[in-house]
């Protein structure tokens, strides 16, 4: 996860920070200009990097809001007086807020490929929107004519017609905007939406409406990006719809990717760069007749550094993946006595046709509580596509599920997981650039999944004490700052179970968490979740015969969507039907 | 000494960080059938894969009929006569079973008679039932057979088939181990991944067993069936 | 009152407002079945090599400028469609070697940023070589003039024979890719890329070929529209962002949803055109949000 700069990187900040304070000193009026215009495209590049690199939604509209923004101060600046900066700068940017959240609630609906695409469109909807319109003077653009003042009391405080007063305006509410994206990012909020960016899919099971969650994001980013159009409309005094149109979004892109995405540093670099070598393209002397075409060169220089530098400035100051050693010892095992109860499970007449292919047939079933049930049957027998009715990643085609009394059927996942119901992938399914310790975090989190937490606050001990207890139980603490992607086959399947013990869940669901592991593993893995049926209810669907005839109360037998068999172990055996249906030999030579 | 068919020598192969393949040593000979053994995750679809060139190993050299096919694209690779079947089966959805069959079908060395659509349609009678059928419309061991089919059309010197018969019934799997006896039988040499011991002593020449990315054991049907604490510690039966 | 003739001004106003609107109706469709040729390509590459290509719309500013070139050099736009599709198909081909291939192991960041700068060449490439004023390119002479439809109205014949031409186009594409091999290439590797590697097609190749086709389509489309509009600089832009509606309407890789959805859009774009003046373009977003909202992957597409 995002992490404070490294040393290198905060000295290099605060020495260009020092610079800047120091530019209006030495350089001319036109320095002073392009630095005000660079601080201001900074602002407006990381609020995309915070959609883009935190949030993982790529967003070619994003230009929209800086538009609406500097059109804000064209909007509310009277003709003949300068409109007050106290009123206008946060007026820009609940005006650019509320479009974000508006059209941010239709394109969040989306994801990939689309809401790319659908920003765009949102993009040029509204450049045209101003552009073929009489609106504020259409495709000419319109003037301002007297740039804000902030003013108290009828009393003029700080005039931004002086250059030099707005600069040093622009480069604190520069410094103020990474400074709280950055806590943003520390907060649980902040590190959900990181999730959410690597792997929304487990972040909904976890329990996070990750809809909400983006939507959240995408109107912060929409309102900092208007706050930046307000600012960049205050140094010129004059806006057109050009500022709307996916040239800008794209050249914003630019400078997010160039600086490095999802840092937040490297986008600043990125904007600095980026202007730079504009600047340099269009008005060096020694560039002559190339210069009218210097976007050729541009475009050029793009697409090389796109092919060698993916990464970006802030990969030049990479971190080397290894092994951090953390600061704060973990908790040793006070155990987590949890006088919850596992939860109830009834199921009855669940079905779930694909075009024609019934993959679970009209299943009843009821599972009691504290108990460790066991599905098994052959692959394509339905159990996997059974257990993501159940856990809500697939809706039901017809049936109930009672959990503990209460209809679950066609929820949601995040919803069922809210209810309690935690389940783990067949295939590992974690957060691979997290550490251990953090995917166990997002799912301690997962127990108070409000997007409004920007305060860790006071579920912090809870939260850490379910981390620790979920480490050792698994037996990951040693492991517990090594990134998920590093671990062994047999690590990653206990992380999943680890992070399912953290969020707390009542009733554990586990596809195969036993894949690839020997003897020795096998047992604990079995101990481990016998003794997790203490205070939950565990589901377990598995191909080992021996660990599962071993470990579980009762055993479900699906067959072809069918649940052909249920009942104690003994008896499963011993049923002919199942014998000749899955069991074959196995079951023959168990006799 | 005849030449292997394939040999692959000290493969290492690594997905990021994560060393799968340490030092692996693997040979088929001519007409040989080789059971590739050992629990999930222990890297067994990842040496396929190396073989075949989807993954490719960071050091170590893999050669097909004599030909260097190390690094090579799976195309290429396939194309020199090694013919993967993965796990999923790959069947394509919206091509139809006649389609999927012809698809890549090419001639072979001439070492064998060629497999043609015909003979396929006659070894599994249930695909010239369905041939206009799509590729989605099919069951389990129907696409399980369509895609040895369709494999076997390209006329490959060698087959991988990663899971011969994982999650199929007891009367589909005997029919597949009945038809890969038939196929074994034309002189093609086959590397077999599958969960039936069973069943894989009895058809396969010599076994292979891996764990953690190494292979333990490396031997005849005899020496494997007498080596009950390998088996168990292994193979988990 | 039955036998009381209707004065002939009304007459003739109710006829010039049917006129107005069959004639948008038309140009309408007419702009919908060219938009389909181009975002078929778009469609194709994007759901079969995974790419998001911006550059799309420069392949239709370079069908339109080649329409210029070598109609003055031919005096024939078919000629001209002759010559320049095999032009734009190396065009693409080179395009994909030298920097298209680069991108498929890539997320869309990059493929975004990358052919964002493509575009930037493009255009600059354009205005080197044939300058910032806009320019026409005569409709061939046995195809000017209008005919009479329904014998209500004037339609002008090349819009007609335009019209045409896509259907023919698009008939010819669905032919290759439900009957030949190298469509049957196309469909499976929309579905398993992988496999098809692995059974011995080398993926590389078709995929040079799919996007050589797919932005041949575009251009193919700027060269027949050229007469009809004029040729300058930023024609491909409208494209490319219509191209994109379109395939978010009818979903990602569905050349029936290309269909549909561009015809939905020159019908709305005509609506909007008739109706609400102003706002035309805004219909056509207004249309994407709703197909959105209601089928998040679009008409034809898997869900997103």
């Amino acid at each position: 996860m995002l992490s404070l700069p490294r040393p290198l990187v905060a000295v290099l900040l605060i020495v260009l920070f020092v610079g800047m304070l120091l530019v209006p000193f030495f350089g001319g009026s036109y320095a002073i200009k392009f630095a005000t215009r660079v601080f201001v495209l900074a602002i407006f590049v990381v609020s995309l990097d915070f959609l883009i690199g935190i949030t993982g939604l790529v967003s070619f509209g994003h230009a929209m809001f800086f538009g609406l923004g500097a059109y804000s101060l064209y909007f509310i600046s009277p003709e003949t007086m300068a409109a007050n900066a106290l009123f206008a700068f946060p007026a820009a940017l609940l005006i650019a807020g509320a479009v974000a959240a508006i059209i941010g609630a239709i394109c969040v609906l989306t994801r990939g490929f689309y809401f790319i695409m659908v920003t765009l469109a949102f993009g040029q909807m509204l450049f045209s929107l101003f552009h073929t319109s009489r609106i504020a003077g259409g495709s000419d653009g319109a003037y301002i004519n007297i740039k804000p003042a902030i003013s108290m009391f009828g009393r003029t405080l700080l005039d931004f017609e002086n250059r030099f007063t707005f600069y040093y305006f622009c480069l604190a509410a520069l410094a103020a905007v990474y400074l709280l994206a950055l806590a943003l990012t520390r907060t649980p909020f902040g590190r959900v939406l990181q999730a959410i960016r690597w792997n929304e899919e487990r972040a909904g099971a976890l329990g996070f409406n990750t809809y909400a969650y983006k939507l959240l994001s995408f109107t912060f980013a929409g309102a900092i990006a208007g706050f930046a159009g307000v600012l960049f409309a205050t140094i010129d005094g004059y806006v057109a719809p050009d500022l709307f149109g996916w040239r800008q979004s794209g050249i914003a892109i630019m400078m997010v990717v160039l600086g490095g995405a999802g840092t937040l540093f490297g986008p600043i670099l990125g904007a600095l760069l980026y202007s730079l070598i504009e600047e340099v393209l269009k008005t060096a002397s020694w560039v002559g007749p190339i210069a009218s075409h210097w976007s050729l060169a541009l475009g050029l220089l793009l697409i090389g550094a796109v092919l060698t530098f993916p990464k970006g400035i802030a990969g030049l100051f990479g971190r080397k993946e290894g092994l951090k050693v953390s600061a704060d010892q973990p908790h040793i095992t006070r155990k987590v006595e949890d006088a919850r109860r596992g939860q109830q499970l009834e199921v009855s007449g669940l079905t779930r046709r694909f075009d024609g292919l019934v993959a679970v047939d009209n299943v009843s079933l009821n599972l009691a509580p504290n108990l460790v049930h066991g599905i098994i049957g052959p692959n394509g027998a339905g159990k996997t596509t059974f257990v993501n009715v159940l856990s809500g990643s697939m809706k039901p085609t017809a049936g109930n599920i009672r959990l503990d009394g209460e209809n679950i059927a066609g929820k949601p996942a995040y919803v069922i997981a809210r209810r309690g119901i935690g389940r783990s992938y067949q295939r590992t399914n974690i957060f691979l650039p997290f550490t251990v310790r953090e995917n166990c975090l997002i799912a301690a989190l997962a127990r108070h999944p409000s997007p409004w937490r920007l305060r860790s606050g006071i579920f912090v001990k809870q939260e850490s004490d379910a981390i620790a207890h979920a480490l050792n139980v698994t037996g990951l603490s040693t492991r517990a700052d090594i990134r998920a992607a590093h671990l062994s086959h047999g690590e990653q399947r206990q992380l999943e179970i680890a992070m399912l013990i953290a969020s707390g869940a009542r009733l554990l669901i586990l596809d195969e968490p036993l894949g690839g592991m020997g003897p020795e593993e096998t047992g604990r893995v079995m101990a481990l979740l016998r003794s997790l049926a203490a205070n939950h209810t565990v589901l377990l669907i598995e191909h080992d015969m021996d660990a599962i005839f071993g470990a579980a109360d009762t055993l479900t037998v699906l067959v072809e969507g069918r649940l052909l068999a249920h009942g104690k172990p003994e008896e499963i055996r011993r049923d002919l039907a199942v014998r000749e249906a899955y069991l074959g030999r196995w079951g023959e030579s168990a006799s | 000494m005849t030449a292997p068919i394939l040999l692959a020598e000290k493969i290492n192969t690594y997905y990021g960080q994560s060393h799968i393949l340490r030092g692996v040593n693997f040979r088929v000979m001519p007409h040989e059938t080789v059971s590739l053994l050992g629990r999930n995750g222990m890297g067994k679809t990842t040496l396929l894969k190396s073989l075949i060139g989807l993954v490719h190993p960071r050091s170590g050299s893999v050669e097909l009929n004599g030909m260097d096919i190390t690094g090579l694209r799976p195309s290429l690779v396939a194309k020199a006569g090694l013919a993967f079947i993965p796990e999923d089966r790959g069947i394509f959805p919206n091509l139809t079973v006649a389609e999927n069959l012809t698809f890549a079908a090419r001639g072979g060395r001439g070492t064998r008679p060629d497999w043609t659509l015909e003979r396929i349609y006659s070894l599994f009678p249930q695909l010239a039932e369905r041939r206009s059928h799509w590729g989605n419309q099919l069951s389990g061991g129907e696409q399980k057979m369509l895609s040895i089919g369709r494999a076997l059309m390209t006329n490959p010197d060698i087959i991988l088939l990663d899971e011969a018969t994982e999650g199929l019934a007891p009367k589909v799997r005997d029919r597949i181990w009945a038809v890969l006896r038939q196929i074994t039988s034309t002189g093609i040499s086959s590397i077999i991944v599958d969960k039936n011991l069973g069943d894989l002593l009895a058809l396969a020449h010599r076994h292979v067993v891996m764990a953690k990315g190494e292979i333990v054991f490396v031997g005849s049907t005899e020496a494997l069936k007498s080596d009950e604490a390998l088996i168990y510690r292994h193979l988990g039966v | 009152m039955a036998g009381t003739p209707v004065p002939a001004i009304i007459v003739s106003e109710q006829s010039a407002v049917m006129d107005l609107v069959l004639t948008q109706i038309f140009n309408g469709l007419q702009y919908g079945l060219l938009l389909f040729l181009a975002a078929s390509g778009l469609t194709l590459v994007l759901g079969i090599m995974g790419i998001i290509n911006l550059s799309h719309g420069s392949f239709y500013m370079l069908g339109a400028y080649l329409s210029l070139t070598l109609t003055s050099l031919t005096n024939d736009i078919f000629l001209s469609l002759a010559l320049g599709i095999p032009i734009a198909f190396l065009f693409g081909a080179a395009i994909e070697w030298l920097f298209i291939r680069h991108l498929y192991q890539r997320d869309h960041l990059q493929q975004v940023l990358l052919t964002f700068g493509l575009i930037l060449v493009f255009n600059e490439l354009q205005r080197i070589i044939w300058g910032t004023f806009p320019h026409s390119v005569p409709i061939p002479s046995y195809l000017s003039g209008s005919v009479k439809i329904f014998g209500l109205m004037s339609y002008p014949i090349y819009r007609i024979a335009v019209a045409g031409l896509c259907i023919v186009l698009a008939l010819a594409m669905m032919f290759v890719i439900q009957r030949t091999k190298i469509g049957r290439m196309i469909r499976a590797g929309e579905s398993n890329r992988e496999m098809v590697e692995v059974l011995g097609i080398d993926t590389q190749l078709l995929f040079r070929f799919v996007f050589a086709a797919g932005v041949t389509l575009a251009a193919a489309g700027g060269i027949i529209a050229a007469p009809i509009d004029s040729v300058y600089p930023g024609i491909g832009e409208s494209v490319l962002i219509t191209s994109l509606v379109v395939v978010v309407i009818g979903g990602i890789g569905s050349v029936r949803g290309a269909f549909v959805g561009a015809l939905l859009i020159g019908l709305a774009d005509a609506f909007g055109k008739v109706f609400f003046p102003q706002f035309a373009t805004g219909m056509v977003y207004a249309l994407m949000a709703a197909v959105l909202v209601a089928r998040p992957g679009g008409l034809f597409g898997r869900a997103a």
